[in-house]
Formats: C-alpha cells, structure tokens, sequence
C-alpha cells in the first residue's frame, strides 16, 4: 500500500507541476469568471444562466484534464523510459497502475475542488451561497471523470497520446449520447443497425447518469435511491476498466 | 553450495517485428550463472542481447522461453526483485522531481523506513558527488550527473545484487572512474554486481567473472584468466643491425639482411618469432627486444564475433 501511494504522490506531483495542466485550469478559471458576464446578455432568469454555464464549464474542463492526463499516464513513463527504473522495482504492475491512477484521480479532486471553491465565491458573491445540489452535481461530475480517466488510463495502457486522446473523447461523446443511441436504435428498421445500437448502449458507459446540474440549476432534487444507483454503476464500471488495463499492463513488454 | 545470485536456464526472447510479426530472436538457450559476491562483466557487440537479457531478468520483457531465477526466486515474481538495485541504460528520470525527492520516492518504492531513508539519500548524494544539487530538479542536470543519480537510485535499498546496463555509457573520464570505484566498493563490500559494457579494459580490470554473449547465444562464461587463457596475442620485436627484404633465408621467411645502424620494428604471431630471431643472427643483427602482449578481453571478444559470424548472418537473415 505504501509502494502505491508513493506511486501516487509521484503523479500528482508531477501532474501540479505540469505547465498544460496551470494553462487548462487558467482557462477554467476564466471560464467561470466570463460566466459571470453572461447575465448582462441573457434574457429569462439570467442567475440560473449564469449557474448554468459555470457548472457546465467545470464539466467541460475537468472532461479535458481527466483526458489530458489520463492518456500520457502509462505512456509518458513508457516513452520517457522512466517505466524501466519504475517497473524494475519490487512492485507488481496492478500496484503501479493502481497508484499512477489514484495520482491522477487525486489531482482531478484537487482541480475540481479548486473550481468548487471558486464557484463558491465568484458565484455566491453574487447570487448569495449555491444550494447543496450543486455540490452533489459537482460529487457527480467527480464520479463522471472517475470513469473517464478509468478508459483514459486503459488506452495509455497500450495506444500513444493522440490516438488515446482520440478514443477517450469518443469514450466521452458517445457516453453524453448514449441515451440518444438507443433512441436511434430503437426507431431504426435495420435489424443489424438496431443490435450494433443495441450492444454499444450496453457495453459504452452511459455518462448522462451522472448528469445532474440541470437539476442543481433549477433547484430540483434528485432522489438519493438514483444518485446511489448513478454511483454504484460508475464505481462497477470503474472497477471494470481497470482491471481491463491492469491485464493489459502486465502483459506489456518494454523494449 | 550458496544460491547463485542470477541463474538463467535456456532463457530465451523472441521479437515479432513489423506488421507481418516477423520473429527476431533477441537472446537464445542462455544458461547463465552469477554467483554471489562476484562483479560478473556482460559484454558483447551491439545488438548482441546484453541488455534483451537484464530486461528479461528484472521483468521488463517476458522471456519467450526457458527460465530465470534471481537469488533463487523465479523472474519475473516482483519478490526475485526485492534485494536488487538497476541502472538502465542511458536512464531517464522524472524531471519534475529534486535529487532529493526522486531518491526519497524511490526509497519509498523499496520500502526503505522514513528516518533511514533520510540518512540513506544525504549518504548517496554525497557518494556520487551529487550533494549540492540535492534541491536542482533532475531536468536541469547533465547526462553525466543523470547516470550518477541513477546509480544513488539502484543503491537506495542497499541491495544484495546490483544490475548496471553500461553503468559507463556516456561518462567522462572522472564519472568512469567514480562509477568503477563504486562497483569495487560494493564488490569489497561482499555484494554482486553484475554489469554490460563495451569499456572492455575496465570488465577486465574489475571483473571477477565475465560472460560473452554474441548473437543472442552465450559464448563463454569464467574467470578473466580462464577466458583469457595464457596464450599470448603477439609479440614486439625490436631487432637492430637488419633491415628487411633480405634474401637467402628459407623460402616462406620473412626475409632480413645486414644493414649496420638499421632497425626493424615487428608485431609478430607468437609462432613467427622463433623464425625471425634465426634470421637475425644468420644475418648478423642483434635482438633488443622481445615483448610478448597477453590476449585482453578485446581479442577474445573479436573471435567470438569472428567465429559467430554464420550464425549472426543466419539471425539477421531472418529480417530480410
């Protein structure tokens, strides 16, 4: 255990001093800041806008870091060979991707709760203290990017940045949609098209589960029994992942 | 009888390359043996599997075939890793990190307790002269002072065997000689070390045993004098009062004839000396000196390329 967290320590170290990382987070700082902005051009009830668009930021750039960082994981330290001294250690391969993963998964807690944080203030200085559903809308987005750096991590397990990059945002889009998949699925006369939407629905993460700011926007409740079931379906299919890439990563050679 | 500190058995690693998977075989049938306490010397051309087989034995690669054990416990068990410290070649390391951090994670990494830890790292900078730089990030050092970071990162864990894949490799002359004090130090010190390099003159000066490792294929493991054997490689004559071109000595011989004040300055076969003396005194000159140059691991190494060459066109012949 103490192997893994040194592991982890290690890559949120090497993560919060990462220079892409500061300029992603600049720009959802600014973000959040611009959102403000947004009431002078808004017609309707512009602090939901406003709300709206600052947690819809927070998504959009956590979704970025989980990506950014989750496909040069493995990778980085294959292509940098730092993976020969690492892995030559008396460590067995799942504990290194576990605490590789656990670094990364802690530095999008940290960035998440810094825009939290910020959202407190930039937001509450204005519409007065956000209600708990957008922190729970904010846990859910956690939840979100949890199992996005999951697949981020299987793909850098075994395909170069770009390409990971590539897949992880597919993972990503086609997870916001995939409600929409079954509808296509569903309304298609095409026996093969209706069992290819079929079995995509059901092997592809359905990420709007986790989707709850609309709710946290317009002050909605979400019923606890749905969060739970959200939270258990995104851990399951985390776990999932995982152990996907951790196969993957012990039958890697590193020539 | 102790535990060899490596054993391989048939140990062998066979590459697909390319689209088509076409097989390249990186080391074949290595039966190796390092026993404990020794400085063991890997050496070979390039391309020849030295560092196919440290990969293979600290886990980084799956052999293909055969078997290995380190200190007894089969590879690739991460425990067969446990008393081990590894240098890679030409290493790389986390250029975020200070000296200090990285030889604290990878103290972590070991499980080295915090105090001991502590002491262990001042201890290691100061070793390898990295003491003033223990708060520079390792992105600003040089590849010399990389290498030598590197070797307080194998010792951190104080280890029973210490693995270095040309621990020589890009230093200058004072790194080499730091880096070749070191391996006597641990050697002294009752520890094995085990080690590929192309300085052929520092394997031989430091080395206890040494492997020669040719197309994949082990062509010779002993002693230094073993491989070496007591043969000469040739010999330096220096002969006054003679010149060459000569005639009237029998045909075949070198032919020399009297010329006061000349000299001839020869490196002879062993079995041509005899030879060329007569001719000499025949012809009147005398012998200043006779100087015959042990075989170094350079010969031995030349032959065993020489006497592989079949099989290396065989194993390259596999990729055309």
């Amino acid at each position: 255990m103490s192997q893994m967290l040194a592991v982890a320590v290690n890559t949120f170290r090497e993560a919060v001093r990462d220079k892409v990382l500061h300029s992603i987070l600049f720009f959802a700082v600014l973000l959040l800041v611009v959102s403000l902005g947004m009431q002078e051009i808004t017609i309707g009830d512009q602090a939901k806008v406003v709300r709206g668009v600052a947690l819809g930021g927070i998504s959009l750039m956590g979704g970025l870091i989980a990506i950014f960082l989750g496909v040069g994981l493995v990778w980085k330290e294959i292509e940098r060979k730092t993976i020969y001294t690492l892995a030559s250690k008396p460590v067995a391969r799942w504990r290194l991707l576990l605490g590789k993963y656990l670094g990364l998964w802690l530095t999008l807690a940290a960035e998440v709760g810094i825009l939290a944080l910020l959202y407190t203030v930039v937001i509450g200085s204005q519409q007065g203290l956000p209600s708990m559903d957008v922190y729970v809308a904010i846990g859910m987005l956690m939840m979100e990017l949890t199992l996005l750096c999951a697949w981020a991590t299987l793909f850098s397990t075994f395909a170069a940045p770009t390409t990971a990059s590539a897949y992880s945002l597919c993972i990503y889009l086609i997870g916001h949609f995939s409600d929409d998949l079954k509808l296509f699925g569903d309304r298609s006369d095409d026996p093969t098209f209706k069992a290819l939407c079929g079995v995509l629905y059901r092997v592809l993460p359905n990420l709007d589960v986790f989707n709850v700011r609309a709710e946290a926007v317009h002050g909605i409740a979400v019923p606890a029994s749905e969060l739970l079931w959200a939270l258990a379906y995104g851990g399951g299919y985390t776990a999932v992942v995982l152990l996907v890439a951790m196969v993957v990563f012990e039958r890697r050679d590193f020539k | 009888m102790s535990t060899p500190a490596i054993r391989t058995e048939k140990l062998s690693k066979v590459y697909l390359s390319g689209f088509w998977r076409i097989p390249y075989t990186g080391v074949e049938d290595l039966d190796l043996e390092v026993p404990e306490g020794t400085s063991f010397g890997f050496i070979g051309p390039n391309g020849a599997g030295k560092t196919t087989t440290i990969k293979t034995l600290m886990s980084l690669q799956k052999a293909t075939g055969g078997r290995a054990w380190i200190h007894g416990i089969p590879v690739p068990d991460p425990e067969s890793r446990r008393r081990v410290g590894f240098l890679p070649e030409r290493p790389y390391f986390y250029e975020h990190l200070t000296a200090g951090e990285f030889l604290d994670f990878y103290g972590r990494l070991v499980e080295v307790p915090g105090a001991e830890r502590k002491r262990r790292i001042t201890r290691l900078l100061d070793r390898v002269d990295l003491a003033r730089f223990r708060d520079v990030p390792l992105g600003k050092f040089s590849k010399g002072m990389l290498q030598r970071a590197g070797l307080a990162q194998a010792l951190i864990g104080e280890p029973d065997l210490l693995v270095l894949d040309e621990p020589m490799s890009g230093l200058d002359p004072l790194g080499r000689v730091l880096v070749r004090d070191l391996i006597l130090e641990e050697r002294r010190a009752g520890r094995t070390v085990f080690f590929s390099s192309h300085v052929l003159a520092d394997v031989e000066a430091i080395c206890d045993r040494v492997a020669i490792v040719v197309g994949g294929k082990l062509r010779g493991q002993g002693t230094v004098p073993e491989l070496l054997g007591h043969t000469v490689a040739h010999v330096d004559c220096v002969f006054d009062g003679v010149e060459e071109g000569g005639e009237g000595v029998e045909a075949g011989a070198e032919g020399v004839r009297a010329a006061p004040g000349g000299s001839v300055h020869k490196r002879l076969p062993p079995e041509d000396v005899d030879r060329w003396l007569d001719a000499v005194r025949k012809a009147g000159g005398s012998v200043q000196s006779v100087v015959p140059a042990q075989r170094t691991l350079e010969h031995v190494l030349l032959d065993e390329v020489e006497r592989a060459r079949p099989v290396n066109a065989k194993r390259l012949g596999v990729l055309a």
